[in-house]
């Protein structure tokens, strides 16, 4: 096993199995283009060929030196330390990665589970928007609840769940929340200045990106997000 | 002379418009700015700038994303001082001995030295590009066809490969994952759909707005949220003694030495900036008499990083305006630029559009300039913003790039890109991938098969055509001298 660690072989297995996947996609589109003899896949096979013997001289490398980086003061060009805080914080270990997938999950079940609630009951309009309103609020308690031992984890997953919902009910009703979500996962808990905060940076943006530049931001579709985002965009333009 | 006179023209065409001017400070003050506030950087303000320079002229948004480039160098390096935490990698070799000097309590000499050599090398070099870009762009257009411009995409490549994630294999995967990333979508030959999955928005290819702000901004919030939650954020010391004239002087051997090496490091495209600082820094420490002095506060060590990191700065724009190349992450967003424009920097820039060059090299002389006035009255007042707890500046950052990815084409699913991406980023950073190489990827994938195809064809699907041009066979060359060395060094120099 030379130096390799579980870590080196699964990362190899990644873009192994990456690269095998997309080469079997890649027959989709093998498609011959008369003024260039080489197709549609020539190009995208080299690259994951190029994967291939990348994560194999990784896998060698990691088997002979270990962990260790390149030689020299270069490799510290790039070093922010993320790797450093990882190991420090104790974010590197399986039950770690498996909260937080699991946190990162949630924000596509809330895209996925309505869709099919409504498909498989032939639920069609309003309906739909109530089972989505639904999923958003179930699927906040979850995330709620699990993200308490896992403030990382609940904090790569919050931004997703965001854009998740912000098709559905729009940046003017979910901005607020969303700004005292991060500042909470951030550490802050004093309620004074989180809400002072909030209310600043959503009038700078609304004034600056809504009634200065005239950007349209999303209103989202469902009632009553829709009728409060145009409200606002009323009221400010 | 004409020189002079193109030069006089472009700054009277700056000067004269007060949209213009109001761009140019705002690019100045908001580059030192992003460049200065921990957890951010000069690439977090020029990605979510991005989307925006579609409602601005092309003169305004290259202007700005030249100015913010010129001043976020410098703005990298105080945060690299101030906190040890480089704006950019082509500030941390300022942090190797700036931060020890604010821990000495010397933080304003640190930062003093850094607004004065950046301002001179910053300078040096954009007077040295005014001279040197329209000549190499006037050779460029009759020597560089596509089979030179996917060589040197390839050798630019190679070099980014060399510097830039914790070693040369991972450096080479997150190229390749940003050129994977550059496949999905129209084939650019033939149109037809690859890896799309059947999903209509990934027809049109992922765009590279969101891409930018979720690897860059998106996961240094993440990165820094996982700082908070070990609570490694710590307090500097602050002196806000600048260091004299006579200090600066004593170091002119090395602040000419840093210009040269920085402004021939900055025209490699690939990295320059970044290998520019850290050779700068090693030539100082190969040439002082007291080489055990660097690394433990010495002054001479931020003024070799720094101006050299400038010099490249000027240097960077040669690859980008001549030959349409960008060597860094920041010189790849410019091409987003042109492109939003319906533009393509390269040689055809200088005849099509002078005057545009030309209010951009005006633009850099005077922001590389500013930086010794505005940087030493914002150097002052930084020490209040920097008071602002992370916690209240992450959710303003996260929602501007929001609303910038949301604007590129109004879809929500290009946040979700975003996020998704900021994600992916934060993941890979703590392994040892660099954010930058996928961008760099990301980028010059499209350039690089559409010229590969186009010089295919060119060479009639002969390789053999490559020994007929000597410049392209000359840079496939070195690419492949470069990753030859990079290999023989994975395998066989002794790690870290």
């Amino acid at each position: 096993m030379g130096k390799l660690r579980a870590g080196h072989i699964i990362e190899a297995s990644l873009w192994l199995g990456l690269s095998l996947f997309l080469y079997i996609y890649s027959f989709e589109f093998d498609k011959e283009i008369e003024i260039y003899k080489f197709g549609a896949s020539a190009w995208p096979r080299t690259i994951l060929l190029l994967i291939v013997i990348a994560s194999i001289g990784q896998l060698l490398y990691h088997y002979k030196v270990g962990d260790g980086g390149s030689s020299g003061k270069m490799g510290d060009a790039v070093d922010d330390g993320s790797q450093d805080i990882a190991n420090e914080s104790g974010h590197t270990g399986l039950g770690w990665y498996l909260s937080t997938f699991g946190l990162l999950a949630i924000p596509f079940a809330y895209i996925l589970i309505p869709e099919w609630v409504a498909s498989a009951m032939s639920i069609e309009d309003t309906g739909v928007h109530i089972i989505k309103i639904i999923s958003a609020v179930v699927l906040l308690g979850i995330f709620i609840y699990y993200l308490r031992s896992n403030f990382v984890g609940g904090m790569l997953a919050l931004p997703i769940f965001f854009a998740a919902m912000l098709q559905d009910m729009g940046f003017y009703a979910l901005a607020p929340f969303f700004i005292l979500g991060v500042m909470f996962l951030m550490g802050e808990r004093r309620i004074k200045p989180m809400m002072q905060v909030m209310l600043l940076i959503y009038a700078i943006l609304l004034g600056l990106f809504v009634s200065l530049l005239y950007v349209g931001l999303p209103t989202g579709y469902i009632h009553p997000f829709y009728d409060f985002g145009t409200w606002i965009v009323t009221i400010l333009q | 002379m004409e020189t002079f006179n193109s030069f006089l023209g472009g700054t009277i065409t700056l000067f004269s418009d007060p949209i213009g001017i109001l761009i140019f400070f705002g690019g100045v003050v908001g580059g030192m700015l992003f460049g200065a506030i921990p957890g951010v950087s000069m690439l977090t303000l020029a990605a979510i700038l991005l989307p925006f320079t579609a409602h601005l002229s092309p003169e305004h948004g290259i202007m700005l994303f030249s100015v913010i480039y010129c001043t976020g160098v410098y703005g990298g390096a105080i945060t690299a001082i101030l906190f040890n935490i480089p704006g950019a990698p082509e500030n941390a070799p300022t942090a190797f001995d700036g931060y020890p000097m604010t821990q000495k309590g010397q933080a304003g000499k640190a930062v003093g030295a850094a607004v004065m050599c950046s301002a001179i090398g910053g300078t040096v070099s954009a007077v040295i590009m005014m001279f040197a870009t329209a000549p190499i762009a006037n050779w460029a257009i009759s020597a560089f066809g596509p089979p030179e411009i996917f060589a040197l995409v390839f050798f630019g490549l190679a070099v980014a490969s060399s510097v830039g994630a914790k070693t040369f294999w991972k450096g080479w995967l997150s190229i390749l994952a940003g050129l994977l990333v550059a496949v999905v979508g129209l084939d650019p030959v033939g149109g037809i759909a690859r890896f799309d999955f059947e999903m209509p928005y990934l027809l049109a290819g992922i765009h590279f707005i969101p891409t930018i702000l979720g690897f860059f901004a998106v996961s240094e919030i993440f990165v820094q949220a996982e700082k908070k939650a070990q609570g490694s954020f710590k307090a500097p010391k602050m002196g806000v003694e600048f260091p004299t004239l006579k200090e600066l002087i004593a170091h002119k051997i090395a602040v000419v030495r840093s210009i040269v090496i920085g402004f021939f490091c900055g025209i490699l495209p690939g990295i320059g900036a970044t290998l520019a600082a850290f050779m700068g820094y090693n030539e100082a420490v190969r040439w002082s008499k007291t080489p055990k002095e660097f690394g433990k506060g010495k002054m001479e060590g931020v003024i070799s990083s720094e101006t050299a990191n400038n010099a490249a700065t000027g240097a960077a724009m040669i690859p980008l305006l001549a030959l349409g190349l960008p060597g860094g992450a920041l010189t790849a967003m410019m091409v987003g630029v042109f492109q939003m424009h319906d533009m393509e920097p390269g040689p055809l820039v200088f005849i099509n559009s002078a005057d545009l060059v030309w209010v951009v090299f005006a633009a850099m002389f005077f922001a590389n300039l500013s930086i010794i006035f505005v940087g030493y009255l914002e150097t002052k007042t930084i020490i209040n913003l920097l008071r602002i707890p992370f916690q209240f500046l992450a959710p303003m950052i996260l929602l501007l790039a929001t609303v910038g990815a949301y604007a590129v084409r109004g879809l929500t699913i290009d946040v979700l890109v975003m996020f998704i991406a900021g994600v992916i980023g934060f993941f890979l950073r703590r392994s040892g991938y660099s954010v930058a190489g996928i961008v760099l990827g990301l980028i010059l994938g499209k350039i690089g098969e559409q010229t590969f195809a186009q010089a295919m064809q060119m060479l009639h699907f002969e390789w053999s055509g490559y020994f007929d041009r000597p410049i392209a066979l000359g840079l496939l060359i070195a690419g492949f001298a470069t990753l030859g060395g990079s290999i023989y060094g994975a395998f066989f120099k002794k790690a870290k």
